[in-house]
Order: C-alpha cells, then sequence, then structure tokens
C-alpha cells in the first residue's frame, strides 16, 4: 500500500514523500527532491566555459579551453556521485530497527542502519542552521548507562530539508511504529 | 550605578572633551605642517608622517574585517545539527524532579523534547 503526496522543502523547492506499509510493523517513508535540471546545468557550463573564453582572449593560449572543458566534466561526475542526493528514505522494521538510505544521482546509494535497542525516540527538532530555523527530523540514541540521556543526535533527511507538514506526516508514521515496541515490550 | 550626572562626571567629560580637542589639533599640526617648518621650531621627535596615514587605514580596516570575523565566530559556535546541545544541557541533566502534588501548579522544569513533540504533533484532534 504505497501513498504520495506533495510538499516543500526548506528553500521552497518541490519535494515528494512516498509512504509504503510493508506490513504491521514495517514502513518505509521515501523523500525525493527534484532532479537536476536541463537549464540549471547548461547555465554553470556555459558560465564556466565564457570565463574560459574570455581568459584564452587575454592570455592567447589554448590549454585554458580544453582545461575548461575538462574541468566541467569532472566537476559534473563529482556533483553526480558526491553531492546530488536524489532520495532519502527511511525504513522504519519495528522490531529490529531503522534504516536510512540515500541514493545519490548517479546511482550510488549509502545505508546507514540502526538496530532499535539503541533508538531511544524519533523526534522533530528545531535547531539554527545558516542564518535560519530550520525543523529536522532525528533519532535520538539511546545512551547505555544513562536511561534518560541521549548519547548521539543523527539527523535525517538533511539533503532535502523537508518542511514542517511534511516531516509531521513522517513523525507520525515512525510513532505509530515505536509505540508497538512499549506494548510487547518482553518478546525480543 | 545610575546614568545620573553628577559633578564629578561633569569634570572627567570636560577634561575628556578638551583633551580629545587638543589630540585632534596636534594630530591635525603633525599631519599637515611640513616637516621643515617644525624642525626649524626646534621639535624635531616627530613619528614618521607615514603613521598619519597608516594609523586610520589600520583602524578602519580592523573595523571592517571585525564584522567578518564576528559572523564567522558566531556560525562556529551554533551546535551542528548532530550534536547533543540542540536536545539538552548539563542544567536539564542535573535537575531534580519534584514530586508531583494534587492540584497544585506543577514545578517549572526543562520537559524532554520526546514529550513536546508528542504533545504538539500527535493528538488528531
Amino acid at each position: 500500500m504505497a501513498e504520495e503526496r506533495g510538499f516543500r522543502s526548506a528553500s521552497g523547492a518541490p519535494i515528494a514523500l512516498r509512504r509504503r506499509q510493508h506490513s504491521a510493523s514495517c514502513r518505509e517513508l521515501a523523500v525525493r527532491g527534484p532532479r537536476l535540471q536541463l537549464r540549471s546545468l547548461s547555465a554553470a557550463t556555459s558560465a564556466v566555459w565564457l570565463a574560459a573564453y574570455g581568459l584564452f582572449a587575454l592570455s592567447e593560449n589554448s590549454m585554458v579551453l580544453s582545461a575548461a572543458i575538462f574541468i566541467t566534466l569532472i566537476g559534473l561526475i563529482v556533483y553526480l556521485h558526491f553531492v546530488k542526493i536524489d532520495q532519502e528514505s527511511l525504513l522504519v522494521i519495528g522490531s529490529l530497527g531503522i534504516q536510512v538510505t540515500s541514493s545519490y544521482a548517479s546511482g550510488k546509494e549509502s545505508t546507514t542502519f540502526i538496530e532499535i535497542g539503541q533508538v531511544k525516540d524519533v523526534v522533530i527538532n528545531e535547531a539554527i542552521h545558516m542564518q535560519k530555523v530550520i525543523y529536522y527530523l532525528c533519532i535520538l540514541l539511546q545512551d547505555p548507562e544513562d536511561p534518560q540521556g541521549v548519547s548521539e543526535v543523527v539527523p535525517l533527511f538533511q539533503s532535502s530539508k523537508p518542511r514542517l507538514d511534511c516531516l509531521i506526516e513522517v513523525y507520525k508514521s515512525c510513532q505509530e511504529i515505536l509505540e508497538q515496541r512499549k506494548t510487547a515490550p518482553q518478546s525480543s | 550605578n545610575s546614568p545620573a550626572p553628577l559633578p564629578e562626571r561633569a569634570i572627567y567629560g570636560f577634561a575628556l572633551f578638551l583633551g580629545s580637542w587638543f589630540g585632534f589639533i596636534l594630530y591635525v599640526i603633525w599631519a599637515y605642517i611640513p616637516e621643515t617648518w617644525l624642525f626649524s621650531l626646534g621639535l624635531t621627535y616627530w613619528p614618521q608622517k607615514y603613521w598619519a596615514v597608516a594609523l586610520p587605514v589600520y583602524l578602519l580596516v580592523a573595523v571592517g574585517i571585525g564584522y567578518i570575523l564576528l559572523f564567522g565566530i558566531n556560525m562556529m559556535s551554533t551546535a551542528p545539527l548532530n550534536s547533543t546541545h540542540t536536545i539538552t544541557d548539563n542544567y536539564a541533566k542535573k535537575q531534580q524532579q519534584k514530586k508531583f502534588q494534587e492540584e497544585a501548579i506543577p514545578a517549572l522544569r526543562d520537559i524532554p523534547i520526546s514529550e513536546v513533540n508528542r504533545m504538539f504533533f500527535l493528538p488528531e484532534k
């Protein structure tokens, strides 16, 4: 059972949240950001090539032009493989753990798994980030020594930065699953 | 410690006013009058005239850099998104829990973030 809704990111870009319920205690929430636009790619390439042509006109050195082409190609590959995140997804399995996956535009996927025993809670926190105050979803990890303490904070959806309405949907879905482990605590 | 006017403050203020005027006139004399004229008067021990321009420029550039530096220091001291300082701090961890009394206003305390979230975001009605 899957459903998809459109939202906005913190900077105004359109994003989509897709919710899939695999079973009663397993849910997958995926936030998909906007694809790389052709117009921004052409604008960046033209800007670099115009600057290189200007340098070539000044210096009469043709290496500048080939260097500009090289830089554009390498820069695009590095950007697609290391920077541009297409989709961030959260897979919550009630008795097992939480898996966070980031899929890059080049197809690379980077995954982190957090076991359910380490998860204290999933909360919406607000913090100051680059001259703005943003809401972001984060996983609080349990401190082994102190039952009330938080040892680490793992922020989620860092690159798509959804706004509060999308975060509330994700929060409610996660809390429905996390509450189940309180009602059935002794099974594992 | 009130900011009201007092006789001592009036005297300090006037002394500062005279002192700053004297310093300004001295600076203007040093900067504008040619060295030969000053030497002919017998006043030979002045700093180089280079400093008459250099010191104000240093001061203004320092003020400009200070703006950027303050901005940068603020950004560096902001806790990153993955730090526990955005959730709690030493005072909240060490606070004592007062016993709950019926029909009394609950004591002031730091509420944990999980409780706050449940209250804000979970109720449907």
